[in-house]
């Protein structure tokens, strides 16, 4: 596993940043609730009339007037989205700078199979998104306790969302990986694209009809935490869809590497 | 020779980039314990054929062999016992020089500690400055350091002379002698004819994808081609000539010849001479 800790300590300063970024503004968000909570009730009723606009932030079956209605809609959404982009920007990095830095003519010389590389550097990024949840949801944690509302948050809900946002963001940041093992530069902007895009279709296909089924597309969709903190579950058929994408692009991405000539 | 005895065999291979010509139905063999150099200008295929030979490239047609063992079936085998430098020596820009040394070290399971310091001293590689700091010879020093210190059976270079300079390249080729006499095999490839003559035992030379000669150097520079130099009706001639020398001279009657001299040619010409040849016989 020495590439693996090699990989790991390489990524160590862009983790640091990402964790900070998501995990303090978040962080920040939730200690604002109480400057906020006698205003709240009056953005709530205006978001009531938004119609559509409040079906698409969840609004619809969170009262953002509370904490917890107030955590579902507006702090998740923004860690689920900063989680997806520092996923995307990982993953299409994760194989293609090699390529891109003219070091495949060191790291592939050495006497490991390709399909080890590949496999550890896929367990970097699951690593990365993983400790990037865990530094976070701490940091959340430590907000509610701060605002004394634990009792409130600490639920099943609450693990079933950031489950569900891991799994998400794995998928994302698969799905980024895949690209990143077909082409020779980082694609940067195409990870980070495609991640707002699906981010707009959960929106979107929550708002028309006749898009509802971009929602069998966006891994944002079973990831919505107003729904889950709504409902008390997570849609198990979508999530399913979820593993089953993470797992054919990985096995792609596996494949495609394994084949690729590096000229 | 069976393929045992050879450190690289090459049938046959051919490797092409699409619609685009890479290297064509090329053979050729390295003996264990050899200094080959393998001679071409920039984009005639040697780093083609170096790359198959790493397993970096999927070659469509013929076989490599590497000690024996098929480079389709057992690269991690084959790559234990390689050491290669890259023409453009590239690392990690945020990593120390000696951190780059120590991770191929380990990637290879190996304690190299002690080789590597010999190495570092000898070629004055700095240990503690960072990659991103370092030019493009410093880089291709600590890319020696890093195909060197395991003391691999077969070192592949890749045109390892530039950036170094001159006090630089005569250290390396002594290292590459010193190795080589406790074993080593040696395949590089270069454009520096000059280099390959005077440390190669065996030199190839390839042409757009196709091997055009193989053979010792000595052989290639004692071919039975000439250069000639002479005063042919008052008018200084100076070319390269391969056939009967009685053909020769018999083409000299009825002309003045004013004086003439018949030299042994050059690696150098040697190589142009071959270039020259191919082109005349693409252009027939």
């Amino acid at each position: 596993m020495i590439l693996y800790k090699h990989e790991m300590k390489m990524n160590a300063k862009n983790l640091l940043i990402w964790t900070l970024s998501v995990g303090l503004i978040c962080f920040g968000c939730i200690l604002l609730y109480t400057s906020l909570e006698e205003s709240i009730q009056g953005i709530a009723d205006s978001f009531s009339d938004l119609g559509a606009m409040s079906a698409a932030l969840g609004m619809d079956k969170m009262n953002v007037a509370t904490l917890r209605g107030y955590y579902a809609t507006e702090i998740a959404m923004m860690h689920s989205l900063g989680g997806a982009m520092f996923a995307a920007i990982l993953g299409t990095g994760m194989l293609a700078k090699e390529e891109s830095g003219h070091t495949t003519e060191f790291l592939c010389v050495l006497p490991i199979e390709r399909g080890r590389i590949v496999f550890q550097k896929y367990l970097t990024l699951v690593s990365n998104i993983v400790i990037l949840n865990l530094a976070c949801i701490g940091l959340y944690v430590l907000g509610f306790i701060a605002m004394g509302e634990s009792g409130d948050l600490l639920t099943k809900e609450l693990a079933l969302y950031h489950g569900a946002a891991v799994m998400m963001q794995l998928e994302v940041g698969t799905i980024c990986f895949l690209i990143s093992a077909c082409v020779r530069k980082s694609m940067m902007g195409a990870g980070l694209g495609l991640t707002l895009l699906l981010f707009a279709a959960d929106m979107m296909c929550r708002i028309v009809p006749a898009i509802e089924d971009l929602k069998y597309v966006t891994p944002f969709y079973y990831a919505n935490a107003a729904v889950i903190f709504a409902e008390g579950n997570v849609n198990l058929v979508m999530a399913a869809g979820g593993a089953g994408v993470i797992i054919a692009c990985y096995a792609a991405a596996q494949w495609v590497y394994c084949k690729k000539d590096f000229a | 020779m069976s393929g045992q005895e050879y450190a690289v065999s090459i049938q046959n291979m051919t490797k092409n980039y699409g619609k685009n010509r890479g290297v064509s139905h090329l053979s050729l063999s390295v003996e264990k314990g050899d200094i080959y150099g393998f001679l071409g200008p920039n984009g005639a295929g040697k780093s083609t054929t170096i790359r198959s030979i790493l397993g970096l490239l999927r070659f469509q047609e013929g076989s490599i062999s590497v000690f024996g063992m098929d480079v389709r079936k057992h690269q991690r085998e084959i790559l234990k016992e390689i050491g290669y430098m890259p023409s453009e020596a590239m690392f990690y820009p945020s990593m120390k020089t000696k951190e780059v040394i120590r991770l191929a070290a380990d990637m290879r399971g190996m304690d190299c500690r002690k080789e590597a310091a010999m190495l570092c001293e000898r070629l004055k590689v700095e240990p503690e400055k960072k990659i991103e700091e370092l030019s493009l010879g410093n880089r291709k020093k600590v890319s020696i350091v890093c195909a060197m210190q395991h003391r691999p059976r077969l070192f592949i270079f890749d045109e390892p002379t530039s950036g170094l300079d001159p006090l630089m390249q005569s250290e390396f080729f002594n290292l590459i002698l010193e190795y080589n006499k406790q074993g080593t095999t040696c395949f590089l490839s270069s454009h520096v004819l000059s280099e390959i003559k005077k440390y190669c035992r065996h030199a190839a030379i390839i042409k757009e994808g196709k091997l055009i000669c193989s053979d010792t150097v000595e052989n290639l520079t004692k071919s039975n081609a000439k250069h000639i130099h002479m005063i042919r009706d008052g008018k200084e001639e100076d070319f390269m000539y391969q056939g009967s020398l009685n053909e020769l001279f018999a083409g000299f009657a009825g002309h003045d010849i004013g004086d003439i001299t018949i030299e042994e040619p050059g690696l150098e010409e040697i190589f142009m001479h071959y270039y020259e040849k191919e082109a005349e016989e693409a252009a027939d």
